[in-house]
């Protein structure tokens, strides 16, 4: 059972990790570089409160072993904040009281953010796509949705 | 837990395969929304190699050479629905792709580790099959081509062996006009494994009429195949006169005849029923559709 010796961007910072064979992306994020905000829910993609953003792409970090993304860049709920100020997709879900628990939000966060960085202006069918992914049991998705919506611009257009 | 495994990563396909060759015990790891669940049902206590194939860049390629369209293995479901190509030569194929998991799994998961883990209820394949696919299989000193249909052994079964890899999956391109459609019920709109799902591929002449038909359906029999008393049913029929219950009917026979009554059965003879009453449906209103815009 050897280590493998990885080179890691999250967050915008450089990292280099000797990780388990079996360690999942979601235990380096949590464990080695206490990460917390990426939570851990059903451990086998189904409910996405694991969501982080993988060279761009949203992915369920469960699903993936660290040795397999060496020299990967990686953002979690953590580097949405630049500077001490809140993406505005943070804001927005204060905003529209789209967090009840909290548990989902970070990785709803991370599957709206993933969204709009590809597609600035989605429609509402494009929103419930990206967020299919993400569930949420205690407020209901449509804050959330409206969140999202909110800062795609796009509110006065809503189908 | 895990004491015994080890993990090895490759950018190089003759790597790959070399590894393949003088290594047992390995399992192959690509997208990992197969392969990371059975891990964790297993408390992660798989014993032998992992071996992550997820970065070989050849093996990501869609291309139209010949006849063929080509598609590499490490094509992410998100890659094939987003594809222009395949939108255009095979639709049914895009449909199928934007109906599995959710967007990070289609982020993530892959057209080879769809057909390799072989579920009987994986949304590829029946539309493959549909296509006529067929995979290339190659280790470090063989390579061999097996029709889709028969690589696919049983319900997580396939004809693979230990030192090979899938590196291609093609589909003949169809010189005729064709009709596709593919329908899924799950158990709820999005992330669902399908309960039931089909694909129907269809050449069907000026007159309406079916020259060819595949109609495979997925999770209603071990492994998904083609119903060929279905197909015999509807060939050389007018597909705009086709007594649809019949056809329902015959899908449900046609299912037990190959599955026996399970317990299952009350739900899916029923569900096969309506699918393929849905399916072909969809390609009458098409056909139709093709049909007014000649006039």
């Amino acid at each position: 059972m050897e280590k493998i010796k990885i080179n890691l961007n999250v967050n915008r910072l450089e990292y280099t990790l000797e990780v388990e064979p079996d360690e999942r992306l979601l235990d380096t994020l949590r464990e080695r570089l206490k990460l917390t905000g990426v939570k851990e829910g059903c451990s086998i993609g189904e409910c996405g409160a694991c969501t982080v953003i993988l060279n761009g792409e949203a992915v369920n970090s469960c699903m993936v072993l660290t040795g397999q993304v060496d020299g990967s860049q990686v953002l979690t709920v953590e580097g949405l904040e630049v500077d001490s100020k809140l993406d505005p997709l943070q804001q927005a879900f204060i905003d529209h009281q789209a967090v009840q628990c909290g548990f989902c939000t970070p990785g709803m966060l991370m599957s709206a953010k993933a969204l709009l960085d590809k597609n600035p202006h989605p429609n509402r069918e494009e929103i419930k796509t990206a967020i299919e992914g993400n569930l949420c049991r205690c407020t209901g998705y449509e804050q959330i949705i409206e969140a999202i919506e909110s800062v795609a611009g796009r509110k006065d257009c809503k189908e | 837990m895990m004491a015994n495994l080890d993990f090895k990563a490759t950018r190089s396909l003759q790597e790959a395969l070399d590894f393949l060759d003088t290594n047992s015990e390995v399992k192959v790891i690509a997208g990992g929304t197969d392969v990371m669940v059975n891990l964790y049902k297993e408390n992660y206590s798989y014993s032998g190699i992992l071996l992550d194939i997820s970065r070989i860049e050849e093996l990501k390629e869609i291309r139209q050479e010949e006849g063929w369209i080509k598609i590499g293995p490490l094509v992410t479901h998100t890659m094939l629905l987003k594809n222009e190509l395949l939108e255009d030569k095979f639709p049914v194929l895009t449909a199928a792709a934007r109906t599995i998991g959710s967007t990070q799994v289609r982020n993530r998961g892959t057209i080879g580790g769809n057909i390799n883990n072989a579920s009987p209820a994986a949304d590829l394949i029946p539309p493959l099959i549909a296509l006529k696919a067929e995979v290339k299989l190659q280790s470090s000193s063989s390579e061999r081509l097996m029709p889709l249909v028969d690589f696919i052994i049983g319900p997580y079964r396939t004809a693979i062996r230990e030192s090979e890899l899938i590196t291609e999956i093609k589909i003949p391109l169809i010189k005729e006009k064709y009709y596709s459609n593919f329908q899924k019920i799950g158990r709820r709109k999005t992330l669902a494994i399908a309960r039931i799902n089909i694909a129907i591929v269809a050449i069907i002449d000026e007159h309406k009429v079916i020259r060819d038909i595949k109609i495979v359906p997925g999770s209603a029999t071990p492994s998904p195949r083609a119903f060929n008393k279905l197909e015999e049913a509807v060939t050389g029929q007018e597909i705009t006169g086709l007594n649809l219950e019949e056809l329902g009917k015959l899908a449900g026979e046609e299912m037990v005849a190959l599955t026996g009554e399970r317990w299952s059965t009350p739900y899916k003879k029923p569900a096969l029923s309506a699918l393929v009453k849905r399916s072909l449906t969809a390609v009458i209103k098409e056909v139709e559709g093709d049909g007014e815009n000649q006039n």
